[in-house]
């Protein structure tokens, strides 16, 4: 949001939700390198540098797994919502936990190189031209690389300066780096995985990443099947009496923008759908004082003009809205973000 | 030099770029652009990252902001339709990898010994 910047804004919520994965990450690790060694890896005797190597990899990969699985399954049931609200420092953890496999890799296999380590690690393997021993390293050093940008752009400074679709490209090289850890990982240590216990482990979090994300597709189709408007110069919404104070109706115009119509007070509103900040559905939130709040991040607009409480300046589009009779009606040509709309009252004996 | 270490000298000379825009931007740059950042300076060094890695396009935005060319209606543009391709093509991309993969594998469970676990019936002897 817009004000002085700080290092990290933290809450009673992060706080909690810190707490939570440091001790799912502590308890990972333990369990892997203490508790069931045997179950997870290694029949044959690995020494304590691979073996902790090994614990932080599948661990990075684990916690990458559970991250991209937050965002489909909150687009399928509300109630994964928080998980979504800090997803942020679980990334930045992610990262420094890849970081330290890494190092613990290159430390251990490069560390009596006649050549500087990093340069052996590029030039170890370098049989590109076939799949059978193709060298893996090159798939997790894409992956590594793209987690160390997405953590070093995380702060709030870099989604502004940047603008959010900048941002937001940028953050897409999530779903290739995660695809390049599944490859890092099959043609890795899956080729002389010999415990089946990590085979399914790793299947099982990558079959849940592809199918939760394909489920949420999906769905959204049919929500967008369901909402969408032909083209016309005034849209139908709803009518009146489908409308309850506080919440909104959501109509997918002919152009792909969504529109969201509340009614606030016995008067309608509407202003785009999508968070300035990252997009999350604002119809879906429950307007409180004049002021809907993204169920995503907790970004909030006044519905009259698209704005954000001062001292925030975020600004989103709004619409034109009318009444014929009981039908609720939006011009699908949206303002410029931030223009404020007079809300249309809603007659006498309509909704409460 | 080898393509590893020109790789790696490549890295080296961005990084050294990078060090040096980040000095510049993150102790006069940034004050000139975004109001909320004057009188915030702990925050900054959680950039330096950031622009080490991505120097160029902090030029880039930099020179907008200076010239008043950031088009700041086209800051809102909701990228989110791009999830059904995401939610297609990843399901697909994880399948071929994992399937390539374990194609390649040179030896199967299946490949294991078989382990009697209780002793043969009289009747089949």
């Amino acid at each position: 949001m817009s004000v002085k910047y700080i290092p990290v804004q933290w809450n009673a919520n992060k706080y909690i939700y810190d707490a939570v994965m440091l001790l799912g990450v502590g308890l990972f690790l333990y369990v892997f390198l203490y508790a069931a060694p045997g179950i997870l890896s290694h029949e044959r005797p690995i020494n304590s540098q691979v073996h902790t190597a090994r614990a932080f990899g599948a661990c990075a990969f684990v916690m990458l797994t559970v991250i991209l699985c937050i965002g489909p399954l909150a687009r399928l049931d509300p109630r994964f919502l928080p998980l979504l609200y800090n997803r942020r420092h679980f990334g930045v953890m992610t990262a420094f936990v890849a970081i330290t496999h890494a190092g613990y890799i290159v430390d251990w296999y490069f560390a009596f190189s006649a050549s500087n380590k990093y340069e052996a690690l590029l030039f170890a393997n370098t049989s590109y031209g076939q799949l059978a021993g193709f060298p893996f390293e090159a798939f997790g050093i894409f992956a590594l690389f793209t987690l160390i940008l997405l953590a070093a752009t995380s702060h709030d400074f870099w989604m502004k300066f940047l603008s959010p679709p900048v941002w937001k490209r940028i953050h897409y090289l999530i779903y290739p780096a995660y695809l390049a850890v599944v490859a890092h990982v099959s043609f890795g240590i899956l080729q002389d995985q010999q415990n089946h216990a990590f085979t399914a482990i790793f299947i099982g979090g990558a079959a849940a990443v592809g199918a939760l994300h394909l489920l949420a597709a999906l769905k959204d189709r049919r929500t967008d099947a369901a909402l969408k408007a032909d083209a016309a110069d005034w849209v139908p919404v709803c009518d009146v009496s489908e409308m309850k104070d506080g919440f909104a109706k959501i109509k997918l115009l002919a152009n792909g923008e969504r529109v969201a119509v509340y009614l606030n007070e016995g008067k309608l509103s509407a202003i785009s759908n999508a968070c300035a900040h990252q997009n999350g559905p604002l119809g879906e939130g429950r307007i409180i004082d004049c002021l809907v709040t993204c169920p995503w991040h907790g970004f909030q607009y006044d519905v009259t003009n698209g704005r954000s409480p001062a001292p925030f300046t975020e600004k989103i589009p709004t619409y034109n809205l009318k009444l014929k009779g009981t039908a609720v009606l939006v011009h699908p040509q949206a303002n410029v973000p931030g223009t404020y709309v007079e809300p249309v009252p809603v007659p006498q004996g309509g909704p409460s | 030099m080898n393509q590893a270490e020109a790789i790696l000298m490549g890295l080296r000379i961005w990084g050294s770029i990078g060090a040096v825009v980040a000095a510049i931007f993150l102790t006069i740059g940034m004050d000139r652009i975004d109001e909320d950042a004057r009188e915030a300076y702990i925050f900054r060094p959680l950039l330096i990252p950031g622009v080490l890695v991505i120097w160029p396009l902090v030029l880039w935005r930099w020179y907008l902001y200076e010239g008043g060319r950031d088009q700041w209606a086209r800051r809102y543009d909701p990228p989110r339709r791009a999830h059904f391709a995401v939610g297609w093509l990843l399901p697909i991309g994880i399948c071929l990898i994992i399937l390539a993969g374990l194609s390649q594998r040179q030896t199967w469970p299946a490949d294991l010994a078989p382990v009697q676990l209780s002793a043969p019936a009289e009747v089949s002897q």
